[in-house]
């Protein structure tokens, strides 16, 4: 059995056969092949693109073709070529000058469009730019204005400095958002608009003081779905702050309010979102839409689309708006939000569904309104701590990653104080606490505290405090040392933030007493 | 407890079938009825000195085989089984197979040590047995010499199955101390001292901590150089195989005794029996290997770092070794070059010359100069053939500009040579030269052509001549004329061998056709050696490639009319197959990348697919990859219309993804599926069930070899672009496998390099299957079911950056599924993304990257996103 003889494997010699080799090396280049051909049908696939408007179904055919590499310098010529051809078009008066005008249009942005790399640069060194802003000029036909928009857009969607090349464009394209323009000229002007006031805070302030709210405003009352989806994406990206004049500015306008609801009720799930990306921003910039919002019907309208989307596009702003609200404006928890009531059932089935889902980002939403709600009254301590919201909150708080759990913990917090009267320490809800404590979450506390998050160390350090205080019998001491909270709390003792140094310094001298802290 | 077996171990070694297959059942049926009772039975009979050598032989071989299999997947199915064995059976199992070392038979003793190694293969790493080595190595100064070697031999085949880490390093001392001394002169008993020395080849692994220590280290290669010397042969062997293993092993430890070394190996290359000799020329291998790694790793540069630093044994030793190495050149047997397994001291010394070569470069040229001229023209064919060897061996390694001169003095001598000398060795060897030098002189990147327009007529003109010579000498003139032809490759349309290609190919058919074409791997030379013929020619002989079309596919037809094949045949005829089916193959190929070329070739599609079919239709079980290779081929060339041939192909594509066993065929298949995808496109929908089914089959398999499920995860995304949207239904199936391998392959750390490199590669699977799924669904009104998907893939996309190992590909790969993502997803993967914890870190790192493919899909990506962000 044993093998005698050497049990190594032969050297290779120098002198092999070529037909083993080869033979090897052809099948490794056919394999090869295959995995080439997958890349470049992956490329074309890529570089395959459709009409940037849903609305022009008029797009042609070779807007599909996908444009490959060394192609880009052809792309770059006809550009130049195409600029050319609208400058000449533009100052030409003669027979058939608007349809020339037209195709001339349609050419650059059909070439602004066809590749992944569009030709912006070149087109606006060539002087595109100015020649466009004529052809937006009063009076002009839709289709001009239409096409023109459109190259704008194009270019909008482009690198910063390109997109603020559009400054010349702008009161124009404003302009031809008023009332007497057509719906398609309209919306592509809002699309070139959106663009540049998702760039920055500067052109946003100039947008807004040209006039653009007004207008875009206006675009959202009516019920014509794309129209509206596209006004309240370009609104939210105009009202985006950080100042929340053009928020407060929105609400004011006549019907607006009315509008957002009704399509936020109403509207498809792509409607939806957008318009719920607007109430994101006014109640997270501006005090009066948050007032005015509370009182409204939106609480009711985002708890229902909570309870019934599964999209989490729509989720998102849908949470996000809930809890600007809870935090904004005590009416919400006061009048709406009432313990008992029918909608703040389904507000805590719809935080449960979010907690339950696998997006994290859903999880920690949710967590922060149900914060919100807890910080409310006794009763809406007793409600939440009455549902199964609980027991997914201690499970969160143990398995979560780091961000949902120190939202979880403010959940858990402030659902064992009752409200603050006067000044002082917080009073305990002793059965809460007791309870809680039960389910194990205090471990999760103290993990917090070793965090280097001090947000979330003061929460870990004020749950211990609440172990230490109020647990029956001085039983809390127990607790928090058989968790090494005491080890947790010592990193504190020279710690460069003042508040935690004392906070938990005092919790170690008070309850461990001052030897203990020197002599360890 | 244990049952008596003796009787039927015996019969199951009859010479009588009947006894011998009935014994056979009845040893499978107790196995299986009671298996704890079977293997005490066995280890009963094995430690039993009353029962016979040959019952006692077969109990410790089947026990053997209980423990351990070739095949991965059967072998952790005998692990588990054995570690479920009840606890009171197995110590009583482990018991017997100790007390077996101490038996008289030596058959019983060494068939227990491998035993015992097997269970301690299983059980060590588990932490049980752990007073294996403790009771192996007590007592063991006071027992019997024939005990002694039994333990020894016992504790080397242990550090052969287990790894380093399983075992203490106080135990690893006490073994090594063991072994040493075992070894030692002193050790009177020779049967000891060789299983001593065999052990210690196993055990250098463990010795890491010795080598770094002077005074083990020194003792111990003191004890192995020592053993060298041993008057038995055995142990000589032995010994040097050590040495060989510390040269690899320790490199960096051997400065302090290369010189001994040299002086002990010469005399062995010099004096001793062969088989010492072979393994003392094998330590100069090893230590070219090794030199060559590090100073690859220097990269020429010498301020680069290397883990290890180079000495420069071999430059150092030049002046000695090369003569050394010479003189075995001059002792060819006479035979070798019929005999393919051949490896004596002439191939063994001129493959270390090669390797010196490549080690040390130009500095060789000119030790080697002088023998060369002085052999090349003897009377004795030894000293001429010994002197184109060396010429041959020093031409990989040195600068073009030493050798060019020289080669150009001698093609002239060698061309001659090949057509007149009267002895086959050495037309043999010449051959083999021009081969060599055509492989590393000739090609567009030299920059002084060794073949002229003045030369070139009569290298081909010779090479065809000698493919009427004897096989082997045919088969190294294929091998010339491969590289010749491949130094033409790149040249546009027009190539020197065009007006050649005629005859090229008709003698390489006509050499195909040989009686003796099987000698020497002549017809496979020949054939691989047309296949680069036709890969490498031009659109003025493309008439000439499709008339050749023809010719395959009759020979293709002939092997499938032979019926009724006795084995030996069936063999013949599956390998003929595979060479036709490489040729066809390559023929596609170079004719489907012209539009005119492939338009004349696809009058042959139809036959050559019931060729192909009648060649699936040849074997039961598994299908012929080559066969699958030209299909692939074929599919590409006939695109949609491929759809045909479906109905009749499809059994066979299955059987292909269904074969474990060959997993290359299966690997193969995959790849194939792919190709088929991108030819049928949507096409393709009415088998994707069938084939959806069988790769998550594969998928779920462990007894598949995980080399192919990289391959099958991108083979999803080849079908998602396929059948875009209505890759809908396998969205609930493959997306759960997608995100449990990519989970699997997020983290890396502890993986050794071929770990972290087979990781890179299933990564990149799962990233070709996303994009292929994302840009599958591009512009469909069904996008939005991908959402629920695209978390997990950005989470994957934030694991793997975290991670910091992925190599170029990966990363390449990764980016464009971000861009993917936000390209099909559009505005609902605008937040996703912008939450996500780095996909902007990852995306400006890639924008920055000096690869120009990942910066060039960087920006794609970014486009992509920020398109997805403001819409």
């Amino acid at each position: 059995m044993a093998d005698e003889t050497s049990k190594h494997p032969k050297r290779e010699s120098i002198k092999s056969s070529v037909g083993s080799i080869a033979g090897q090396r052809r099948r490794e280049k056919a394999v090869m092949v295959g995995k080439q051909r997958r890349e470049l049908l992956m490329r074309t696939k890529r570089l395959c693109r459709v009409g940037v408007s849903s609305d022009s179904a008029n797009v042609d055919a070779d807007d599909d073709d996908m444009m490959m590499d060394g192609e880009q310098s052809i792309l770059e010529d006809q550009t130049l070529k195409a600029v050319q051809e609208l400058k000449n078009a533009v100052s030409y008066q003669g027979k058939g000058a608007m349809q020339k005008r037209v195709n001339a249009l349609r050419e650059l942005r059909r070439l602004l469009s066809k590749s992944e790399y569009p030709p912006v640069e070149v087109a606006l060194t060539a002087g595109a730019m100015s020649t466009l802003v004529q052809c937006l000029s009063f009076g002009s036909p839709d289709e001009q204005l239409l096409e023109a928009a459109w190259c704008l857009t194009n270019i909008a969607a482009g690198k910063p400095e390109e997109t603020k090349a559009l400054s010349p464009a702008l009161p124009l394209l404003i302009a031809h958002m008023g009332e007497k323009s057509s719906l398609p000229v309209a919306e592509q002007c809002a699309w070139a608009l959106g663009n540049v006031a998702g760039e920055g805070e500067d052109l946003r302030n100039i947008l807004l003081s040209q006039g653009a709210l007004q207008p875009l405003a206006r675009m959202i009352l009516p019920n014509k779905g794309s129209t509206v989806r596209t006004a309240a994406w370009a609104l939210s990206n105009l009202i985006k702050g950080p100042e929340s004049k053009a928020a407060t500015e929105l609400i004011r306008i006549d019907g607006v309010l009315d509008a957002i609801l009704r399509h936020l009720k109403k509207g498809d799930e792509d409607l939806a979102t957008e318009l719920a990306w607007v109430v994101v921003y006014l109640t997270a910039l501006s005090n009066v839409a948050t007032n005015m919002l509370a009182k409204s019907d939106v609480v009711q309208i985002l708890v229902e689309r909570l309870a019934s989307s599964h999209s989490l596009q729509l989720l998102i702003p849908l949470l996000r708006s809930l809890g600007n609200l809870v935090a904004g404006d005590s009416h919400v928890t006061s009048h709406i939000l009432v313990p008992g009531n029918e909608i703040t059932v389904n507000a805590i089935q719809a935080m449960i569904k979010c907690l339950e889902s696998e997006h994290r980002v859903l999880k920690k939403e949710s967590s922060w309104v149900l914060s919100n709600i807890a910080a409310g009254s006794i009763e809406h301590k007793k409600m939440i701590y009455s549902s199964e919201v609980v027991s997914l909150l201690v499970r969160l708080l143990s398995t979560a990653p780091f961000d949902i759990r120190k939202e979880v913990a403010y959940v858990l917090g402030n659902l064992c104080v009752a409200p603050a009267e006067g000044s002082g320490r917080p009073t305990l809800i002793t059965e809460h606490l007791i309870s809680l404590v039960g389910k194990g979450c205090l471990a999760g506390f103290v993990d917090l505290v070793r965090s280097i998050d001090t947000e979330a160390a003061r929460v870990g350090l004020q749950f211990i405090e609440l172990v230490l205080r109020g647990m029956p019998n001085g039983e809390g001491v127990k607790l928090v040392e058989a968790e090494d909270g005491i080890d947790a709390m010592e990193r504190f003792q020279f710690h460069e933030n003042e508040e935690l140094r004392t906070m938990a310094n005092e919790l170690v001298d008070v309850y461990f007493g001052v030897n203990y802290r020197l002599d360890s | 407890m244990a049952m008596e077996v003796t009787q039927v171990l015996l019969s199951a070694q009859s010479v009588d079938s009947t006894v011998r297959k009935h014994a056979e059942e009845t040893l499978k049926q107790f196995q299986e009825q009671n298996l704890p009772v079977f293997l005490l039975s066995l280890s009963a009979e094995l430690a039993s000195e009353e029962k016979p050598v040959d019952s006692r032989r077969l109990a410790g071989l089947i026990l053997k085989n209980a423990l351990d299999a070739k095949e991965q997947h059967r072998k952790y199915e005998l692990v588990q089984r054995w570690l479920s064995l009840d606890v009171a059976v197995k110590s009583q199992i482990r018991a017997y197979l100790l007390q077996t070392l101490s038996s008289t038979v030596s058959d019983a003793r060494s068939t227990a040590s491998q035993v015992i190694a097997k269970v301690a293969g299983i059980e060590l790493p588990q932490k049980q047995w752990p007073e294996l080595i403790g009771s192996l190595l007590s007592n063991v100064h006071q027992v019997p010499p024939h005990v002694k070697q039994a333990t020894l031999e016992t504790l080397g085949y242990i550090c052969e199955e287990v790894s380093p880490d399983v075992i203490e390093q106080d135990q690893v001392n006490k073994i090594l101390t063991l072994v040493v001394q075992g070894m030692n002169a002193n050790e009177a008993n020779i049967d000891v001292r060789l299983a001593a020395t065999r052990a210690l080849y196993n055990a250098l692994g463990f010795a890491q901590a010795n080598f770094s220590n002077d005074m083990e280290r020194d003792y111990i290669m003191r004890v192995v150089c020592e053993a060298t010397l041993s008057p038995e042969v055995k142990i000589r062997q032995a010994s040097y195989e050590c040495l060989v293993s510390i040269g690899s092993t320790y490199y960096e430890k051997l400065a302090p005794y290369i010189q001994d070394i040299f002086n002990i190996t010469s005399k062995a290359v010099r004096e001793d029996e062969e088989q010492v000799a072979l393994q003392a020329i094998e330590f100069w291998s090893s230590i070219c290997d090794e030199e060559i790694d590090i100073l690859e790793e220097y990269g020429g540069d010498f301020t680069a770092d290397s883990d290890v630093p180079c000495y420069y044994f071999i430059k150092q030793a030049l002046p000695a070794l090369v003569p050394l190495l010479l003189e075995t050149l001059l002792k060819q047997e006479e035979d070798q070059d019929q005999d393919e397994g051949a490896w004596n001291l002439a191939m063994a010394g001129g493959t270390c010359l090669g390797l010196v070569v490549r080690t040390v470069g130009d500095d060789i040229v000119p030790l080697v100069m002088p023998f060369i001229e002085e052999n090349l023209s003897k009377e004795d064919w030894r000293r001429r053939e010994a002197a184109t060897y060396a010429f041959g061996s020093i031409l990989e390694g040195p600068s073009p500009d030493k050798l060019t001169p020289i080669v150009n003095v001698a093609l002239n001598f060698m061309l001659t040579a090949l057509t007149k000398d009267p002895s086959s060795h050495v037309k043999d060897t010449t051959a083999w030269t021009l081969g060599r030098i055509f492989e590393f002189l000739h090609g567009s990147a030299v920059e002084n052509p060794i073949i002229t327009p003045s030369n070139c007529q009569q290298i081909v003109t010779v090479l065809l001549e000698s493919m009427k010579d004897a096989p082997n000498v045919a088969e190294k003139a294929c091998g010339a004329l491969y590289f010749l032809t491949q130094g033409y490759e790149d040249l546009g349309s027009t190539s020197p061998l065009t007006p050649y290609f005629q005859d090229i190919v008709q003698c390489l058919l006509n050499v195909t056709h040989r009686e003796d074409a099987a000698e020497s791997r002549l017809r496979s030379s020949a054939y691989e050696t047309l296949n680069e013929v036709v890969r490498c020619s031009t659109e003025e002989t493309a008439r000439l490639v499709l008339e050749l079309v023809q010719v395959i596919m009759q020979e293709l037809h002939k092997t499938l009319e032979a019926q009724k094949l006795s084995s030996d045949e069936r063999e013949k005829q599956n390998e003929l197959q595979g060479l036709l089916c490489g040729c066809l193959q390559v023929i596609i190929q170079k004719l489907g990348v012209s539009e005119a070329t492939k338009f004349a070739f696809m009058q042959y599609a139809d036959q050559i697919m019931s060729l192909l079919l009648g060649v699936f239709a040849c074997r039961s079980a598994t299908v012929h990859e080559e066969a699958m290779l030209s299909i692939g081929a074929l599919a590409y060339a006939t695109g949609p219309n491929f759809a045909k041939y479906m109905p009749d192909f499809y059994k066979y594509l299955e059987m292909g993804l269904q074969n474990f066993e060959e997993y290359q065929v299966c690997s193969v298949t995959v790849g194939i599926v792919g190709d088929i995808c991108r030819a049928l496109e949507d096409k393709i929908l009415p088998y994707c069930d069938g084939i959806m089914t069988q790769l998550l089959k594969d998928l779920s398999s462990n007894q598949l070899h995980r080399s192919v499920k990289p391959p099958i995860f991108s083979c999803f995304g080849d079908i998602a672009l396929a059948i875009g949207e209505n890759f809908e239904k396998y969205l609930m199936y493959a997306m759960p496998m997608l995100q449990s391998a990519a989970e699997l392959s997020a983290h890396t750390s502890g993986a050794d390099d071929e770990m972290i490199e087979y990781t890179n590669l299933l990564r990149n699977g799962i990233l070709e299957a996303y994009s292929g799924i994302f840009q599958g669904f591009k512009n469909s009104p069904k996008t939005q079911l991908l959402i629920p998907y695209a978390p997990h893939a950005l989470q994957f996309l934030d694991s793997i950056y975290m991670e910091k190992d992925m190599d170029d590909i990966v990363m390449k790969t990764a980016i464009e599924v971000l861009g993917d993502l936000a390209d099909t997803l559009g505005s609902n993967a605008g937040s996703l993304i912008q939450q996500s914890m780095s996909c902007k870190d990852f995306l400006n790192e890639c924008l920055s990257s000096e690869d120009h493919l990942i910066k060039e899909s960087a920006e794609w990506a970014r486009l992509a996103i920020s398109r997805a962000i403001s819409v």
